[in-house]
Order: structure tokens, then C-alpha cells, then sequence
């Protein structure tokens, strides 16, 4: 470990001799054996006295640019067109950087460090025989996928653009969707070997100074070699670790990222990944779909409710099952108890193991189906359909009440829009499945309020995960389990933003149409 | 780094004051009320109340000389560093006592209703073990599992009551106020621990940013216990008439009982509704550890409150089990809890708030502001 530190300190402070023989000997000492890096050497002028060289790495740049650009322009056009610099050194160095090269990124650099930096992530970098600079050319023009709609987040009504794994064309499209002079965009690399751009982007007066000081705090103390995908960031600045909730949320929508910025919170982008994180994050945000603000309030409200009700249920329903038929059947009307008793006879286990038995049997199905390409994983379906539906309760192994469960548990648990909330919560349903097998209906309500100092303990940036439920304040209560008409949603969340004022009733406006004919009619 | 604010707001105060007062004695105040004044035994809890919200106005007033502190800081700048540590340490003794009380009432109603051959032992511990992980998290967590837990619990409650309307004649609540007021007036030291509870105020306001606004807060509690106090004896001599309450150990859960929801999937609700009231106990237990922790971590002088809480379980474990059985259980209760509760409701916030006032601490606070 010592032994490379050492040596990365030497490798430090590189600087560009006059000599452009010097210079491309320096390159190719550093990026030996990287054999996609392309050395264009070619000479200008009407003498073709003046040497140049062009660096950049072959698939990064955009070979058609460079062309036109610079090799058009300085070996084809700046023959016939004065002026012509005749001297070398820093007259023919200006020519060509402000006069010279048609291309709308050019900057200036004097380090060999930055420019081998500029060569790798996929700039070109042009040297001039007997100047101690070189000028970096934005070429940047590697193969992308275009923007599509993101498969994991489809909606019904809404945009149909998903971020992609370009951070520009990321940071674009959120761009778009707010002209604002106050959204802000702080770019930084992190990773050591990486140097992988992440953008923190915020509306400068809605988000709260504490909050952006905190993000960038955290940031800040990142130290890892290589950033390859917003996961990384996320599990290095969330706030507890240990917790089954996600405490930060992870949208590939564009509109979704905006839509919260608007609200005062951070979103950050990272570069090769379609994944924008969004802090701070509430229980209440991951249960909110971006849909919900598209559609009319009553049909919002309604899902919301929806995905409320089946997430309880993908909690508890297995664990009431097995508390209900082991502890407690009498809580359940005779002719049920009656009918489920005769559907386990002849099962050899007790409902605990029967329930792990189905329960575990359907995550395998999930998990395989999940990878598979289409035409397999429907395969997969039919496949644990009939062991699931049909074979394991003839054989006798489970009973056919167990299936329903089942089935209720997996449609209930598919109900839930957030992906990694589902997840923690199809832990919990086990967790919570143990206690029932222990301590029947007591030990869920203990689990259940396990889950509840857990979920109230947790923060997200400083703001509590379970709010707007435990910081009493009347207007944030507004889009919760029910999402009020949109012009009354006249204010941001207190927690998150600043200037609260986000619209104005136009209510009465637009019911009182006389009044404003009448208007129109003086004027 | 952004710390926890350790701040109580106006509205989690009244949670906090309603989800202690009412948790274990909720299943057996029909039944003690009734035994004392018959139909009219909701008269003596709505003169409770009454005097209550004079004590809530106490606690408050007294409360709001000292903002930012709680009785555990402030005894000691009234009555002196030694008295007001000594004061401090009675009341964890009785907080520590409340707790194993609850604990172990709630135990046997579990162990009666919903859990009949596991061991008192695990049902106990694994309640106040599942409480400590709260309490170590402060007052913030505290309060807020109180607010988060208020509607969770009192709307499926209420809702439930109400299907109990069809098995209720109303004529049973006859006869109306035909008690002798001094029987009335005689039979308030005996329910004076249904109220029990408010006594936490006294800390709780200390983490508050304005102590002021805890008057509303508080009078609105207290009413709100009152209402719901009168509507469970109330239902339940309607129900059964006085006679049969009085004979019933928990005449709410019998009640709950009788509840038939013909043609539902749930037949039977008084399982579902135990287990509901595990989260009211809970967060009995929770608000009431959390000042008990506070306070010895106040008579110690240490800063935070979490190391003690561990400990404290085994203290409250032992004391729970020591009554044999629940005819003991609540004999003792009844011989400490109408002194402890008058002393620490009733008696000490009035000394002190007196004390305070003869030595004009009032103003020493305004000037030093």
C-alpha cells in the first residue's frame, strides 16, 4: 500500500515541456499499454513547419468533430486563409485557440495531470510544438442509449422520458423542466480512480441552507475508488444502515426529480447511472407516484389508499394467518373455522411451517423470474403456478386457504411503487410471520411497534422518516394517505422548504365566469 | 452533522398527556365507578376532570416560570441541589412502581384473553425489552411514537364501540343523579388514580419551546380523557345495568366481547381489540420509562439518560412479579396508588409552585432574560 502511494506522489505534477517530442514521450510513458488512445500527429501551415499533436481515446470522442473541427480546420483551411502566424510559441498558441479552431468547448491547460484527465474521460487535447500548453477540446461523443421510457417506473399519464446513463443529457432533461435562474447545479468528481461527475442539483430559495450544507457535508466524505452507479453514493451518505427503509429515494423520471425540487429537495445525479437519488425522503414520498399529480385528486387518492391497504397487508397478512388459525380461531366466525379446519386435514405441519413453506417458495419464484429474459421467466410462471396453485395442495402439503394468502400477500406486496421499500417490507413479513408462530396476535402487535420506534427513529437528513405523521402541521397533511385538489395545495412542505408559497387559488376565478366577462367587457 | 432537536410540540404534549392517562385502568373503571356510585359513577370522573384541568393549569403555570427545564432541573433550583434531588429520586421510585404495575395488569389481561398457557414471564419481558428500544432514543422518539400511535388506536376504537349500540339499553343508566353529593365528593380519593398520568407534564413541558401554549394543549387532553372515560362506563352500565358491572373484573373487555359482527369476516373483536390496546399500554410504558430514566440520569448528574434504561428493566421485572396473583395485584395497587397519585399530582406541584413564589424566582428569570 505504501509502496503505490509513494509512487502516485511521483507520478504527481507533470508539466508540459516546450518540446512536443517531450511531451508525447511523457504521454506515452503514462498511458502505456492503453492501446485505444489515439497519437494524431500532423503539421500546419504553408511550410508545414509547425508541428501539432491531437490526443483522445478512440470510441470516447467523436471522430467526426475532431475532423471538422480541428484537422479540417488547421490543416486545410488555415492554409489559404491570413492571417498566418509566423512565428512559434505563444502568437501561433492564440491564433489557434481563439482563431483557429471552430469548435464551441475549447479550454486552456498548462498540466499534464489535467489534460492525461481530459484525454480519459473523453476530451481531445491538442499540443503545439514549442508552447507550455495544450487546449482541450470538448469531443466528448461516445456510443449512448436515447432517452426511452423507464420500465420500472411506467405510468399511466406522464411524461414518457427517463433518464439515461449520460450525465448531461441527465441533467438536461431536468433542466427543462425548470427555467429557473435559481435551480443550481453543483458539479464535483468523485472516486479516485473513477473520477465519476456527480451533480447535486437544488432551487437555490426553496431548499433549506441546512439541509444543502448537510448533503454537501456528506458528500465530502467520500473517499472511494470508483463510483459505478448512484448506489454507491447512496449507501455511503444514507443515514442508517442497518434499517430495511430506503431513507433515500432513487427515481430514473425526470419530472419526479423535478417535482421534488420543487418541493425544497436535493436531487443528486451521477454520471453512468439512469438512477437520480432524491433526499431527504419521507415513508409518505415513497408511497407517492408521480401519477398522483397528473391524474384528478379522487382517482389520486384512491390508489394512494390502495397502496397504503396492500402494503398492511403484504405486512401482516401471513402473520395473522398463522396467529388466527394457531392461537386464535375463535375470533373468526364458526362456519369459517370449521371449513379452514377441514381444508388442513391430512397436513403434516403446523400453519407456521406451512406458511415458511409457501411464503419461501414464492420469493424463489420472484427471484428466478426475475432475471430471466421474457419468453423464459413466463415459463417460470406457469411453472410455479401449478406447483404453487395446484400440485402442493393435491399432494397434500399445503392447504388451499394457504395458497390464497399467498397469493393476496403477492399481489398486495407487487401494489407497493417503490422497489427497494417492497423489499424491506417482504423482510419484515418474515420477521413478523416468526413472532405470530411465538406469541400469536400479541407478538405481531410487538413486532408491529418494533417497526413503528424504528420507523420513528429514523431520520433522512435531519428530517424525520415518518413525517408529516409525527410533526403535526396542518398543511402537509394535504398530500398524505389522501391528495387534496390541486389548487388547494397552495404551500411546500414545511420541513423541506423555504418560501412556502407555491400557488394561488384560482377557484373562484374560474367558477364566477360573469364576473370576468364583465371585465373583458369595460376593458 | 444535524443532531436531534429534543423538542416537544404543543400537539405531541396532548398526546403524550391522553396515551399515558389512558392505558390499563381503562378495562376496570366502569367496573370500580360503578362499584362505588352505581348508575351514577361517570359524575365522579367528570368532577375528576374538572379538578384536573385546575392541576393541568398548576403544572403548566409552574412549568412556564422555568422554560427549557423540567421538574427534575427546576425542583432543585427551588427547593435546593439536595431537596430537589431527593424529590426527584421518590418520583422515579413511583414512576418505576407505575411501570411494573401496568406491565403486570396488562399481563394477566393478555394472558386472560389472548395468551393462556404462555408464562407470564415472556409475555412481561418482551413488552418492556421491545419499550427500552424507544427510550433509548430520547424524548423526540418519545413524543413522536405517542403522535403517531393516537390515531392508529382510538379510530378502530371508537369505530368498535359504536358496533356495540344494538346490545346497549339505555334505561339501564336510570337512576340520574340520585347519590348524595357527599357520597360523590366521598368517593374522589378512590378514583383519584384514574387521571394518573397528568404528573408527566411536569417533565414533558420542560422540552418544550413555549411552555405557554401547553395550557391549551393540556385542558384539551384532559377533556378529551374525560369524554372518553364517561363514554366506557357509560356504554357499559348501559349494556349490562350497574349490577353486572360491578361483578365483572374488566367490564370493557366483556363488553367488547359481546360485540357480534354477524356475517363479517371477523366474528369476534375482543382479540383484535387487545391487541390494539397493546399499543396504548405501550406507550403508557414508553412516556412513563423515559422519565424515569430522565430522572435518575438527573439525580446522578449525567447527561444522557440512555444508560440507565437497560438496568431499570431488571428493577421493573423483579417488582412485576412480585405480586402472586391478580386479586394481590390490585390490592396493592389500591393502597399506593391514591396517595402516590394525589402526592405527585396534586401536593408537589402546588409546594413547589408556592415555594417558588415566595421567593419570587419569577422575576430573577425575567431579569436574567
Amino acid at each position: 500500500m505504501g509502496f503505490f502511494r509513494k509512487k502516485e506522489k511521483k507520478m504527481e505534477k507533470l508539466i508540459i515541456s516546450k518540446s512536443l517530442d517531450e511531451n508525447m514521450k511523457r504521454l506515452k510513458e503514462r498511458l502505456k499499454d492503453c492501446d485505444d488512445i489515439v497519437y494524431k500527429e500532423f503539421r500546419v501551415g504553408v511550410e508545414q513547419n509547425l508541428r501539432f499533436l491531437l490526443v483522445y481515446v478512440d470510441g470516447m470522442s467523436s471522430r467526426d468533430m475532431l475532423n471538422d473541427a480541428v484537422l479540417n480546420a488547421l490543416m486545410v483551411h488555415a492554409r489559404e486563409v491570413p492571417p498566418e502566424a509566423k512565428e512559434p510559441g505563444e502568437g501561433l498558441y492564440k491564433l489557434v485557440r481563439y482563431g483557429g479552431l471552430p469548435a464551441s468547448e475549447l479550454a486552456d491547460k498548462d498540466n499534464l495531470e489535467d489534460a492525461i484527465l481530459a484525454i480519459l474521460i473523453g476530451d481531445a487535447v491538442l499540443f503545439i510544438d514549442t508552447t507550455e500548453k495544450c487546449i482541450i477540446i470538448g469531443a466528448k461523443g461516445w456510443p449512448m442509449r436515447g432517452v426511452s421510457e423507464p420500465n420500472t417506473e411506467a405510468l399511466i399519464r406522464g411524461p414518457r422520458d427517463g433518464f439515461t446513463e449520460t450525465f448531461r443529457v441527465n441533467t438536461a432533461l431536468v433542466r427543462r423542466r425548470i427555467r429557473d435562474s435559481r435551480l443550481k447545479l453543483k458539479q464535483l468528481r468523485l472516486g479516485k480512480r473513477s473520477f465519476t461527475d456527480i451533480g447535486v442539483m437544488y432551487i437555490e430559495d426553496i431548499v433549506s441552507p441546512e439541509l444543502l450544507e448537510e448533503v454537501f457535508r456528506r458528500i465530502s466524505t467520500i473517499d472511494i475508488d470508483a463510483i459505478i452507479e448512484s448506489g454507491y453514493i447512496e449507501q455511503l451518505i444514507e443515514d442508517n444502515c442497518m434499517s430495511p427503509f430506503p431513507q433515500i429515494s432513487v427515481t430514473e423520471r425526470p419530472d419526479e426529480v423535478a417535482a421534488s425540487l420543487y418541493e425544497g429537495r436535493v436531487a443528486i445525479l451521477v454520471d453512468n447511472s439512469p438512477f437520480a437519488l432524491i433526499v431527504p425522503t419521507t415513508l409518505n414520498s415513497l408511497f407517492q407516484s408521480p401519477e398522483d399529480y397528473y391524474d384528478r385528486w379522487y382517482v389520486a387518492s384512491i390508489l394512494r389508499f390502495i397502496r397504503y391497504f396492500a402494503s398492511i397487508l403484504s405486512l401482516v397478512l401471513p402473520a395473522s394467518y398463522i396467529a388466527v388459525t394457531s392461537f386464535h380461531p375463535g375470533i373468526l366466525p364458526d362456519k369459517l373455522v370449521i371449513s379452514m379446519a377441514a381444508a388442513r386435514e391430512g397436513i403434516p405441519f403446523p400453519v407456521v411451517i406451512e406458511t415458511f413453506i409457501m411464503e419461501v417458495t414464492f420469493e424463489l419464484l420472484r427471484e428466478a423470474g426475475l432475471r430471466l429474459p421474457v419468453p423464459i421467466g413466463s415459463a417460470i410462471g406457469i411453472v410455479g403456478g401449478i406447483v404453487i396453485g395446484s400440485a402442493a395442495v393435491e399432494a397434500g402439503i399445503v392447504s388451499p386457504i394457504m395458497v390464497i394468502i399467498v397469493a393476496i400477500t403477492a399481489i398486495s406486496s407487487f401494489s407497493i411503487p417503490n422497489y427497494s421499500l417492497s423489499v424491506g417490507f417482504r423482510m419484515l413479513r418474515f420477521f413478523l410471520m416468526i413472532l405470530a408462530g411465538v406469541l400469536g396476535l400479541y407478538g405481531i402487535m410487538l413486532g408491529v411497534l418494533l417497526i413503528l420506534s424504528h420507523l420513528v427513529k429514523l431520520k433522512s437528513f435531519g428530517i424525520p422518516y415518518m413525517s408529516p405523521y409525527v410533526s403535526f402541521e396542518g398543511s402537509d397533511f394535504k398530500d398524505t394517505i389522501v391528495r387534496v385538489p390541486t389548487f388547494l395545495m397552495a404551500r411546500r412542505p414545511i420541513l423541506l422548504a423555504r418560501n412556502r408559497i407555491r400557488l394561488r387559488n384560482n377557484r373562484n376565478l374560474i367558477n364566477r365566469p360573469e364576473q370576468e366577462s364583465e371585465r373583458d367587457d369595460k376593458e | 452533522m444535524i443532531r436531534n432537536n429534543d423538542i416537544v410540540s404543543p400537539y405531541q404534549i396532548a398526546m403524550i398527556t391522553i396515551m399515558t392517562v389512558i392505558s390499563v385502568e381503562v378495562f376496570s373503571i366502569a367496573a370500580d365507578t360503578a362499584d362505588i356510585l352505581g348508575t351514577d359513577g361517570w359524575l365522579v370522573i367528570v368532577i375528576l376532570g374538572i379538578i384536573n384541568i385546575f392541576t393541568a393549569m398548576v403544572i403548566v403555570r409552574l412549568n412556564s416560570i422555568f422554560p427549557g427545564k423540567t421538574i427534575a432541573e427546576y425542583s432543585q433550583i427551588i427547593i435546593g441541589t439536595v431537596p430537589g434531588k431527593v424529590l426527584t429520586s421518590f418520583f422515579a421510585i413511583y414512576l418505576i412502581i407505575v411501570i411494573a404495575y401496568v406491565t403486570r395488569v396488562f399481563t394477566e389481561v393478555v394472558k386472560m384473553f389472548l395468551l393462556f398457557r404462555t408464562p407470564t414471564e415472556v409475555i412481561m419481558l418482551s413488552l418492556i425489552l421491545v419499550s427500552t428500544y424507544i427510550v433509548r432514543g430520547g424524548v423526540e422518539c418519545v413524543a413522536r411514537i405517542n403522535e403517531l400511535i393516537f390515531p392508529i388506536l382510538f379510530i378502530p376504537f371508537t369505530i368498535v364501540m359504536l358496533f356495540g349500540l344494538p346490545n346497549m339499553d339505555f334505561s339501564n343508566l336510570r337512576p340520574i343523579l340520585q347519590t348524595p353529593p357527599g357520597k360523590v365528593l366521598a368517593s374522589i380519593p378512590r378514583m383519584i388514580f384514574s387521571f394518573g398520568g397528568i404528573e408527566l407534564a411536569l417533565y414533558y413541558i420542560g422540552f418544550m419551546k413555549e411552555p405557554k401554549k401547553a395550557y391549551k394543549s393540556l385542558i384539551i387532553s384532559v377533556l378529551f380523557i374525560l369524554l372518553f372515560f364517561v363514554m366506557v362506563i357509560v356504554f357499559c352500565i348501559a349494556a349490562f345495568g350497574a349490577k353486572s358491572t360491578t361483578k365483572a373484573i374488566w367490564p370493557l373487555v366483556m363488553y367488547i366481547r359481546g360485540i357480534s359482527l354477524p356475517g363479517l369476516f371477523i366474528e369476534r373483536l375482543d382479540g383484535v381489540i387487545l391487541s390494539l390496546w397493546v399499543l396504548t399500554v405501550f406507550t403508557t410504558i414508553v412516556t412513563v420509562f423515559f422519565t424515569a430514566s430522565y430522572s435518575i440520569s438527573k439525580v446522578a448528574g449525567t447527561r444522557e439518560q440512555k444508560q440507565y434504561v437497560l438496568p431499570l428493566v431488571i428493577i421493573i421485572y423483579y417488582l412485576a412479579l412480585q405480586p402472586g396473583s391478580l386479586a394481590e395485584l390490585y390490592e396493592w395497587g389500591n393502597a399506593i396508588f391514591p396517595y402516590a397519585v394525589s402526592a405527585f399530582m396534586y401536593v408537589v406541584p402546588v409546594m413547589l409552585l408556592i415555594i417558588a413564589g415566595l421567593r419570587k424566582l419569577e422575576v430573577k428569570q425575567n431579569e436574567g432574560n
